[in-house]
């Protein structure tokens, strides 16, 4: 890799962007970094996942922290599920030592496929939750009582403190396993799928779900990080410009993120989705196949 | 009703200067390699070989950008670490025992990762 001035600005621009759309979109920057790294500059794509998952600790410091300063996330419940995320993670990297490039290649595109289909099936059926006070009134298992986690936090567009009751900790660390196991295989934080198990499984509010899932993510990444460095993977030159892109990008994204919410933004991730699963996995059946899929744009 | 303000309060300490210094390092490391640009090998060996604490002090001394953004990089892996041994620290401040059980295994996923990785996987 020749490291020049126009490499290095692309790069840093690149994971700027990503960290912009991904802020913008509510996801993670992992998800369009590790495509472009691998379409765009052409490094093979251990480097990349590797180099994303390191980035991923930046952005989940930058967000994490914001969201632990107001109180949103939820610690007792983070830790907990941190068990299951870290194994996850261990697993998921150690898998990503042993499989070939091209498997890796499929399972990113089917990845990207899958986040682009849910883009449209998510529903935020929180407001009327909050309104009838449904998240205080649940019911706990008996591991969820165990832990006893609870929390409450101030919700600025309801006007008022949402009280809520933690739930069905089982499932919510099954899904949490999986989620772990995706982040340190594929280099991607992994949030949508911890949110959604929070959200849908464990009675927690979206807004205490995604701060705690933000903070959850940085020592996820950590776990796949520290086994990725130990392999020599991690390569700083690449890094370096990425973490610093993708942080910039995701405080800017989530500066001016506020009501951007919409159907059009969507359908624009949609879209990036189908286009950069396209791209994977025409790069997969290139490298294995010799099988030549025509290039869009 | 903020319980666990201690935690809170720790966590939020090590993120943000965990997050500082590491862009600090590889914004000097970055600048640094574009005084010189060259062509970097991406392979597994040359990433190892500055695996070595006289090569990090020596590249620190004639300004070798590898040198700066390695750092940066184990700085960022271990602001994630640091977080969950103060939050165990913080968890035992509180008395809040059944916590520090749960935080530390989460610290032990971590070690097991480290022995895993240095005997055996790699």
């Amino acid at each position: 890799m020749y490291y020049s001035y126009e490499y290095v600005f692309a790069l840093l621009g690149a994971a700027s962007l990503a960290g912009l759309l991904g802020a913008l979109l509510g996801v993670g920057g992992g998800i369009f970094i590790v495509p472009v790294m691998v379409l765009a500059f052409r490094l093979p794509v251990k480097i990349a996942v590797a180099a994303s998952i390191v980035s991923v600790i930046a952005t989940s410091n930058a967000g994490g922290s914001k969201y632990v300063d107001q109180r949103i996330t939820n610690l007792r419940l983070g830790m907990f599920l941190e068990i299951a995320t870290t194994i996850g993670a261990l697993s998921g990297s150690i898998l990503a030592l042993y499989l070939s490039e091209w498997v890796m290649l499929m399972l990113f595109s089917g990845l990207l496929a899958y986040m682009g289909y849910t883009a449209f099936v998510t529903r935020r059926l929180d407001d009327a939750r909050i309104a009838s006070g449904a998240f205080a009134a649940a019911r706990q298992d008996r591991l969820s009582a165990f832990l006893d986690i609870s929390g409450d936090y101030y919700d600025q567009a309801a006007g008022r403190t949402v009280e809520y009751v933690v739930t069905g900790a089982p499932i919510g660390a099954a899904i949490s396993y999986l989620a772990g196991m995706a982040s340190g295989l594929l280099g991607v934080g992994g949030g949508v799928l911890k949110v959604s198990a929070m959200n849908q499984h464990m009675n927690v509010p979206m807004k205490a779900a995604v701060g705690t899932s933000k903070l959850m993510i940085g020592v996820t990444a950590a776990v796949s990080s520290i086994l990725f460095f130990l392999a020599g993977l991690i390569h700083f030159y690449v890094v370096a410009p990425v973490a610093i892109g993708t942080t910039t990008g995701a405080t800017i994204g989530t500066m001016i993120m506020n009501r951007l919410h919409s159907a059009y933004l969507k359908w624009l991730f949609a879209v990036l989705m189908a286009y950069l699963s396209y791209g994977m996995l025409a790069k997969a059946l290139a490298i294995h196949f010799g099988l030549h899929l025509p290039v869009l744009v | 009703m903020i319980q666990e303000e201690n935690v809170y309060v720790g966590v939020y300490k090590v993120l943000m200067a965990g997050m500082a210094l590491s862009t600090l390092f590889f914004i000097v490391g970055v600048v640094l390699s574009l005084a010189h640009p060259a062509v970097v090998p991406l392979n597994r060996d040359w990433i190892r070989a500055h695996y070595h604490w006289s090569v990090v002090l020596s590249g620190f001394a004639h300004g070798d950008p590898a040198s700066y953004m390695l750092t940066g990089t184990l700085l960022l892996i271990l602001t994630p670490v640091m977080r969950v041994i103060v939050s165990i620290y913080a968890f035992f401040i509180d008395k809040d025992y059944k916590y520090v059980v749960v935080t530390s295994i989460v610290l032990l996923v971590m070690v097991l990762t480290v022995i895993l990785a240095r005997f055996g996987l790699t």
